[in-house]
């Protein structure tokens, strides 16, 4: 549905994109992450027509965008971040206005006018001018204007962006159920609404992809330390750490906790399921008291600092 | 042209709906009819007498102000077409709709042009009523003025929205449009102290002086609307490269 290939963006000197590329297949709901200046912005910018990529190209429903090509923006309906609106205008009135430049005909636009007023809980509000509105109000005005022609992809940048957290809780829904039917990209600086509501993530650093796949395949391929806590007396533990550290596959051992007859320890490891098989067969094979032996994935926010610092040492490096 | 209806409508819908456009446009018109009736026209070799000191049955005085009249009315009415757009960022969702930029700016163009000229008929035929009243309107003289009137106006509309489209702030857009309407048509003072290429260029580079020597007489010609379409084209033009220019950021 979307593809995105080599793209390309400098302000000046200042290079905002360097040959980005990643595809978002139809009806999947994907996460845009990075710091501040990444270039989510951008990238969403040029995704929706508003911008002109200095190479590189983005093709979504199997056409090219190009800024004055009407056509190649038809399957998109846009979120900018700060939700821009005429504040004079009435609800209504800014969904008809919107409908007419999308294309719609009068009976159309009545019918997705109405359709749009119950999907963002809009009804009541119809006559209300879009200035004397709420934060979340106008976001939701954002979000109809954006749904108002049924787009096959939505672009959404920061849409819980500054709401309280019942307005957050709302539009995370309605987005969680827009992605049954609809191609989503969801440009967020809040991680956990990137868990709760994307399939997928692409962490964007210094205009580069530095990550893209599930949260599980991202945290997966970061490296995960076991957690091993065994029943031993202090006296024993510096044998279980030396007889540890001899194991194949075993990079580093620390202790991370001690108390009566209990030692927990962490250990750096290769590959944690062979490593895990060897450490279980060596706690038999020494006849110690296993008490626990885990995994722990790194959370999505350790993911992102380690993808992102990791792009910034090789930026200064470069 | 998907977009240039609905633009249309926005912006002439939000110009009739602002109490400062209303304020603004009855203040220049009581001020251009004080102008008509107490002052004349008194500025530079054209100097036309009051209607009530010179006692013809003319519009002469009320054309000669209008150049003058459009130099504050046009960006007033223009200054926010684009620089309030930016300003707010509503351009940004305005551009990602599925209409060409062309459409956008032929949109706002026909808005502001359209509310200019119906401004200035309302202000013009209740005057050429009271005049008629009292002596022999020439009524050809009358509407052929109005004509070049509306030509004047696309033309001072354009370099309005032109300026809006280059400005950051609508004060900036109003300023520079207003400056730039007012040397336009101060060119027409020194038309017959310059030496003859100049006066040449001064006569082809001042759609004021083209009014004033043209239409405002009631004489409109086929060169007239060539001269005022491609003044009006360039205007657009331009408006169209700033913002095709703003899309590479």
């Amino acid at each position: 549905m979307i593809r995105v290939e080599e793209l390309t963006k400098s302000y000046g000197e200042v290079r905002a994109l360097d040959r980005v590329s990643f595809e978002v297949p139809v009806g999947q709901v994907v996460g845009l992450l990075g710091p501040n200046g990444a270039g989510k912005s951008t990238t969403m910018k040029i995704l929706v027509g508003f911008l002109r990529a200095d190479a590189g190209v983005c093709v979504v429903d199997g056409r090219r965008i190009d800024p004055e090509d009407p056509a190649s923006k038809e399957p998109i309906g846009y979120l900018p971040e700060t939700t821009p609106l005429y504040p004079r205008m009435r609800v209504a009135e800014y969904l008809d206005f919107v409908g007419s430049m999308r294309g719609l005909a009068r009976a159309s636009r009545a019918y997705s006018t109405a359709r749009v007023l119950d999907d963002c809980d809009l009804r009541g509000w119809e006559r209300r001018r879009i200035g004397t509105l709420s934060k979340g109000y106008r976001q939701r005005v954002g979000l109809a204007q954006a749904l108002l022609a049924d787009p096959k992809v939505l672009v959404l940048d920061e849409p819980t962006s500054g709401l309280d957290p019942g307005e957050i809780a709302r539009i995370r829904a309605l987005v969680q159920r827009l992605g049954e039917t609809k191609t989503i990209v969801l440009s967020t600086h809040v991680l956990a609404e990137v868990q709760e509501t994307c399939r997928r993530v692409i962490i964007l650093a210094g205009g580069r992809v530095v990550a893209d796949g599930s949260t599980l395949d991202l945290a997966e391929e970061e490296d995960v330390e076991l957690h091993l806590t065994l029943g031993a007396a202090e006296s024993g533990v510096e044998e279980v750490l030396g007889a540890l550290r001899a194991l194949a596959g075993v990079r580093a051992v620390r202790r991370i906790g001690m108390d009566a007859g209990r030692v927990a320890l962490a250990l750096a490891v290769d590959d944690r399921w062979s490593a895990a098989h060897t450490i279980s067969s060596e706690v038999q094979r020494r006849g110690w008291r296993l008490l626990e032996l885990r995994h722990d994935l790194p959370s999505l926010e350790r993911v992102f600092l380690s993808r992102t610092e990791a792009r910034a040492t090789a930026e200064a490096s470069e | 042209m998907r977009g240039v209806a609905p633009v249309f409508r926005r912006e002439f819908g939000g110009a009739l709906a602002s109490p400062v456009a209303w304020v603004t446009t009855v203040v220049l018109v009581l001020v251009l009819h004080s102008a008509f009736f107490f002052l004349g026209f008194p500025v530079g070799d054209r100097a036309l007498p009051a209607f009530w000191t010179g006692r013809t049955a003319s519009l002469d005085a009320l054309f000669a102000w209008l150049p003058l009249f459009y130099a504050v009315l046009a960006p007033a009415l223009t200054m926010g077409s684009w620089a309030e757009e930016r300003r707010a960022g509503t351009d940004e969702l305005l551009f990602t709709f599925p209409v060409r930029t062309r459409s956008l700016v032929l949109g706002k163009f026909l808005a502001a042009w359209i509310l200019l000229g119906s401004i200035t008929t309302l202000a013009i035929l209740p005057v050429a009523r009271l005049v008629a009243g009292v002596g022999p309107l020439d009524w050809g003289t009358v509407w052929g003025g109005l004509l070049g009137a509306w030509l004047l106006a696309a033309v001072c509309t354009s370099i309005g929205l032109a300026t809006s489209a280059l400005a950051r702030e609508e004060l900036v857009a109003f300023l520079v449009a207003a400056v730039l309407l007012l040397l336009l048509w101060s060119l027409g003072l020194f038309v017959r102290v310059l030496p003859g290429t100049l006066a040449e260029v001064a006569w082809y580079a001042s759609p004021s002086l083209h009014f004033l020597e043209s239409g405002a007489r009631g004489v409109l010609d086929a060169r007239d609307l060539v001269y005022y379409g491609l003044f009006v084209a360039s205007g657009l033009t331009l408006n169209l490269a700033v913002l095709e220019g703003r899309r590479w950021g």
